[in-house]
């Protein structure tokens, strides 16, 4: 009895020390998360230093004030092509300084003229038209250019060498830091994996050593195994044991086959595979598009409708033209054939439901009822539909009467009855031919 | 003997049902549905397809609306009250490519006060901050990705009129594409508003 114990107590120190080591590893893991992002962080800093000093003079700060306001949007000072082409050497190329003046201040004009240069831009950049600045004076375009020059040579001798180094760092950083977090996981893994072997090897030793007598070890398997079919078939024979598992086996087969049935006609969970691979994380969540710029019916009507090809193009028309995915969205326009997208969210037809009786009147947040979509590779329906969930937020809600004429009257009314807030059961939110009718 | 048998077959039934009942169904499937008939649809109903129409082309149940046809909303609306009511058709027929003609004729008939400068913001930050940035210098999440997204304060910009964005919103313009079937036209005026006041930078 008192070895036993001594050994259970040697086994929990074998596994207070199994845990240390686990927090250990997980310790080194974040340890070394924080110190990536931070190498990443310091990788990313030289590189926007460099771009800073530029010329010097107040011409070339003047021209680097009206290039960013005017030009920035659509040209790059070096020769990387944004919109139309890039202006490095612009001086050089053109036919003249006379010649970019009168295209900048209005470049139709001069394709108009029939001059071949700039017909030649204007085909080459996809007759694209560049926009009028009839406002750029003589010194002031004179500036721009003599900061596109400046930028240009700056940059070019000063700082091929360190920022190259130093691009390169960063973008081994970048590229390496996934595999590093991959090869530490797989250490901690492997560590781990170890010592459980080790408790689970020095766990069999004990219970070995606690099962056999002192003397012969030949016969230790027999009485073990003896001992512990008297056991089983003892408490099989025992009426009050066999009744207590009796019991509780058949409460849970109740309680779960009822479970089961209220399922029935619930879809939470439901998250289907789309036609295309559309990220609600990326768009809504990433790049903060509001959920209204495609769901346009959200705040005017029943439905807050499934966006149409068109308002995909509106940003895809440019971005990641060539992804096998929006590729979809191309074909469908071109075939002029509608993108089966499949829907969610699946109210009965017996309950009536209205977006903007809830969004736009009600100023309810689309999470509320949707969940976090934002963080959703895949949406899936996170709440449950059901009535009681409906019934239970008309309840709770509050509604809102805020600068809105239309309740002042039942503000008033409900005030002499009850010192609550006027809730949405008070305007009849609980009436079934509210929902069904 | 026949006691312990029939318990025993109630136990295996029970433990059956229990397997039945526990296993999750996959994320792909709506599970048991408990009356199809009052669930689905009797009519067409746009977004609550479950068979295909019979008459229009895929299967869909919505069509365009016949050609030349106005919603009621945009027939006739008017603005403001007494001598200063501003009455106006809310269709738009000006071509896509004559944003001249819009720039001369055209005239903001939604009166800006507080009200409606306050609605334009709204409306702005829904469909049109993530290219253009809250602040309208072209430096939207999106924008930046996007590229050539230019600033409303940026010289050739800041004298552009009520007509000539609401062309753009409506027809877009360079890279811009048409925002028309998203932003109603009252809703194109009240963002016109706004933009004006974002071109004061």
């Amino acid at each position: 009895m008192y070895q036993q114990s001594m050994n259970k107590q040697f086994a929990m120190s074998r596994l207070s020390t199994f845990c240390g080591a686990f927090a250990l590893s997980l310790a080194i893991l974040v340890g070394s998360g924080q110190a990536m992002a931070q190498d990443s962080a310091a990788g990313g800093d030289p590189a926007a230093a460099t771009s800073a000093p530029a010329g010097g003079g107040g011409d070339v700060e003047k021209g680097k004030s009206l290039f960013t306001n005017n030009c920035a949007q659509c040209h790059a000072a070096s020769d990387e092509v944004v919109v139309g082409p890039g202006l490095k050497g612009v001086r050089q190329r053109t036919p003249g300084e006379d010649w970019l003046k009168k295209w900048i201040r209005n470049s139709q004009a001069v394709v108009a003229s029939g001059d071949a240069y700039a017909v030649g831009v204007y085909n080459k950049f996809n007759k694209i038209a560049m926009s009028s600045f009839p406002n750029l004076s003589d010194s002031d375009i004179t500036s721009i250019l003599d900061y596109i020059d400046s930028a240009n040579a700056a940059p070019a001798a000063a700082a091929t060498a360190v920022p190259a180094a130093g691009g390169q760092a960063t973008a081994a950083a970048t590229s390496e830091s996934p595999s590093n977090l991959f090869t530490f996981v797989l250490v901690a893994l492997l560590v781990v994996m170890l010592l459980v072997l080790g408790v689970l090897l020095a766990i069999v030793s004990i219970l070995s050593k606690a099962v056999t007598p002192a003397g012969g070890e030949g016969t230790t398997e027999a009485p073990f195994m003896q001992r512990l079919r008297d056991g089983l078939t003892n408490t099989i024979n025992n009426p009050v044991a066999r009744s207590i598992v009796i019991w509780i086996f058949l409460f849970v087969v109740v309680k779960s086959t009822l479970d089961g049935l209220y399922g029935i006609g619930i879809q939470q969970g439901y998250a289907p595979k789309q036609p295309i691979a559309y990220s609600h994380k990326l768009h809504a969540g990433q790049y903060k598009i509001d959920c209204n710029y495609c769901h346009t019916g959200a705040n005017r009507g029943k439905s807050a409708t499934i966006p149409s090809a068109n308002i995909c193009m509106n940003c895809h028309g440019v971005i990641k033209k060539e992804s096998p995915e929006i590729q979809k969205i191309y074909a469908a326009i071109e075939q002029n054939r509608p993108i089966e997208w499949i829907r969610v969210h699946n109210l009965p037809d017996l309950a009536y439901f209205n977006h903007a009786q809830h969004a736009n009147v009600g100023n309810i947040q689309c999470q509320t009822c949707h969940g976090e979509i934002e963080k959703m590779e895949v949406v899936e329906q996170r709440s449950s539909l059901t009535m009681g969930w409906c019934i239970d937020c008309h309840r709770k809600t509050e509604v809102n009467t805020k600068d809105n004429a239309y309740y002042d009257k039942l503000v008033a009314l409900h005030r002499k009855e009850s010192k609550e807030p006027l809730k949405v059961a008070n305007i009849g939110g609980l009436e079934c031919s509210k929902c069904h009718y | 003997m026949a006691i312990k048998h029939i318990s025993i077959s109630a136990l295996a039934i029970l433990s059956v049902v229990v397997m039945g009942t526990s296993c999750k169904r996959g994320h792909d499937d709506t599970g048991t549905e408990f009356a199809p008939n009052m669930y689905e649809p009797v009519g067409y109903e746009p977004y609550k397809q479950t068979r295909e129409h019979p008459y229009n082309a895929y299967g869909l149940n919505m069509r365009l609306p016949a050609k030349g046809t106005v919603a009621r909303p945009n027939y006739h609306t008017s603005f403001g009250t007494g001598d200063s009511t501003v009455k106006d058709l809310m269709i738009y027929n000006i071509p896509a490519d004559s944003i001249g003609i819009a720039e001369r004729v055209l005239k903001n008939p939604v009166p800006s006060n507080e009200k409606t400068l306050e609605e334009g913001k709204v409306l702005y930050g829904r469909y049109c901050q993530h290219c253009h940035g809250e602040g309208g210098k072209g430096d939207g999440l999106v924008g930046k990705m996007y590229k050539g997204v230019p600033s409303y304060s940026a010289d050739a910009y800041k004298t552009m009129n009520d007509g000539h964005i609401f062309h753009v919103i409506t027809n877009g313009k360079g890279r811009m594409w048409p925002h028309g079937s998203q932003v109603t036209p009252e809703e194109r005026w009240k963002i016109v508003h706004y933009v004006h006041k974002l071109q004061e930078g």
